[in-house]
This record gives C-alpha cells, structure tokens and sequence, in this order.
C-alpha cells in the first residue's frame, strides 16, 4: 500500500511542549461503517483547547477538545472514547455519516 | 505517550526508516517496532500480528486485545527532471503529502539554490544523476524539460526500472515524436503507452502552478491505483 499523506502532527506535538503546551494526542483507533477519516488520523489538544489537526470531517472534534482538556484537569494518562450515529435530536455530537469511530486520547508526558 | 518516544518517531521520520508504533490501549505505553529488532516481553506474543501489520503496512487494533498498531511508510520518491518554473510549484504543493522530491538539470543556472532553498538538486545530466538515487517501481518519474537529450535519457531509465508513474511535459505532437524516439529506442508500445504524456489530469489552466496541480493531482490518483 502506498500513502501519498504525511502527517506532520506528531512534529507539531513537539513544538508545542516544547513552548511549554500540555498536549493530548488523539487518534483514531477503530472505525465502523463510513467514517471520514481513517485509523491513524489525529488531533492534538492543549489545555486551553487550541487544537490542530483532525479525527473526523469536523463532527466530533469539539467533544474531542472537551474530553482532551478533562484529561488534563484529571491528570490521566489515557483514555477511549467513541462516537457513534449522531441523533439530530439531542444536542450531543455525533457522525452525521453514520459510521462509529474508537478515538484513544493520550498525554504526552 | 512519553516525550521520548515522541522524540524518537520524528528522528525516525526524519531518517527515512521504516517502523511502526505499538501502544497497550490499556498502560498508555508505546514502544517502537522495527524489522528485526526484539520486542519489549510484554508486547513479545503479539510479535506475528505485528509483523503482519508491519508488512501489509496497516493500522489498527489486534484483534482480541487492547494493542494499537501504527506503521509508518517510507516517502515515496519521485524524480524531477528539469528545474523549471512548474517544478518549483510541484515542490510546494508536495511539502504536505507523503512525497520525496529530487530535481535532476543539468544547466547551472536553472538548478540554482536560490529558486529551489532546501532541495536536493543534482546539476548532473539524468544518466549520472541516476547513479546517486536508487530507484525501483515505486518510484515516480515527472519529465518536464521537453528537451529530448535531458527528458529521453530519464525516461528510458524510468521505463526499464519500472516505475509506477512517469509523466512527460510537452504538446500531444511533442509526445508523438517522443513516443516515436523510444519505439526507435527499442521499447514497446505497452511501455511507451504507460507514459502519461502529455502530462497530468485536464483542469484547463495553462499557468506554472496550475500545471504543477494537475500534475500532482494525477500522481496522487495513479499512486492510490497501485
């Protein structure tokens, strides 16, 4: 298989503990159904909430940033989150595509 | 994940090797694979799933655990022969993708550093320049000198070695007389047609960096095709 993407992320991540960030890597681990993006696609996360990068089309990444910076405040090391079909009658996030994803979060220590 | 290994993925990245990140979803530990190199004990029974992701170059979880599995890939290469005007587009639009970039020109004043800060250019004719850079069928090939005694030498290597993408600059007449050289050359219609000449997808814009997009954007499409 060949890849003609290159995610710069990780380089990213390092620049921004190198300025003193707390950072949280998330990426996505497990997909079920369509689902924008593929396993391995990240986000990084402060603990102001500045983000970069992404784990789907734009549907979850702001419960992604909410659930970064709790990890932060917690002090935990890692944590599993999933998102599945989105309900447009509630308020929560959601993959209006209607596939599922598994997004691990970890900090970078 | 630790700083360390973070640190270590980059350097990695940096170098060009092949590896993969292996993280128990459980502890947050990760540690790095590469070919032939042991396993820490934990991660020691799970050495043929991830031998096997590494080969199939795949991410994703082992079934029945809690292991992650990430595989890095190298860049792929891809050899510009002539540093002109659409090469220096070529080489901003490929900074985000996964591509190696390489110029070949032989004119000094064309190869110059200052139209090309931070590139690897050879200021050798194709024949020569090919000696320093290994190439083998995942490496791509984008001729755009339209000059038959630097582009013909680069394709007739490109051909023989097979690689997955060659593209050749220059009008559809251009290309008959160019297709015409190799057949006289020796080479056969399958490998003549393989040529995507005149280069890249039809977008309609004749500028530098339009080109330079249709060019990428047909690399790109031919490289998922593999």
């Amino acid at each position: 298989m060949k890849n003609s993407f290159d995610e710069k992320i990780l380089e990213e991540a390092h620049d921004w503990v190198k300025t003193n960030q707390k950072v949280v890597l998330a990426t996505v681990i497990q997909t079920w159904g369509s689902s924008p993006r593929q396993v391995g696609s990240r986000m990084i996360v402060n603990e102001k909430g500045d983000f970069s990068g992404s784990v789907s089309g734009g549907c979850v990444e702001s419960a992604v940033v909410r659930e970064c910076i709790g990890l932060i405040k917690d002090n935990k090391p890692s944590k599993k989150i999933e998102f599945k079909v989105s309900n447009e009658s509630a308020w929560e996030v959601g993959l209006a595509c209607g596939g599922e994803i598994a997004v691990y979060l970890e900090q970078v220590n | 994940m630790k700083l360390q290994i973070l640190k270590s993925i980059i350097e990695k990245k940096k170098n060009k090797s092949e590896f993969a990140i292996i993280t128990n979803l459980k502890t947050g530990e990760s540690e790095i694979f590469e070919k032939d190199k042991p396993l820490s004990k934990e991660m020691q029974v799970y050495t043929n799933q991830i031998n096997n992701c590494f080969k199939s170059k795949k991410n994703g979880v082992i079934e029945n655990s809690e292991i992650f599995v990430e595989t890095y890939i190298l860049p792929i290469k891809v050899i510009v022969v002539g540093a002109v005007h659409i090469a220096q587009y070529l080489v901003d639009f490929a900074k985000s993708l996964n591509f190696e970039i390489s110029i070949i020109d032989p004119r000094g004043y064309f190869a110059s550093e200052q139209r090309f800060p931070d590139m690897k250019i050879i200021n050798k004719w194709p024949d020569e320049a090919f000696n320093e850079i290994d190439t083998n069928e995942n490496t791509a090939l984008i001729a755009l000198t339209h000059d038959p005694k630097i582009d013909d030498p680069a394709l007739q290597h490109a051909l023989n070695k097979k690689f997955y993408y060659i593209g050749a600059l220059g009008s559809k007449k251009t290309h008959e007389n160019r297709c015409q050289r190799l057949k006289e050359a020796g080479f056969s219609d399958e490998q003549i047609n393989s040529i995507h000449g005149p280069i890249g997808i039809k977008l309609g814009g004749r500028s530098a960096p339009e080109i330079a997009l249709s060019i990428i954007a047909q690399l790109v499409s031919e490289t998922y095709k593999k």
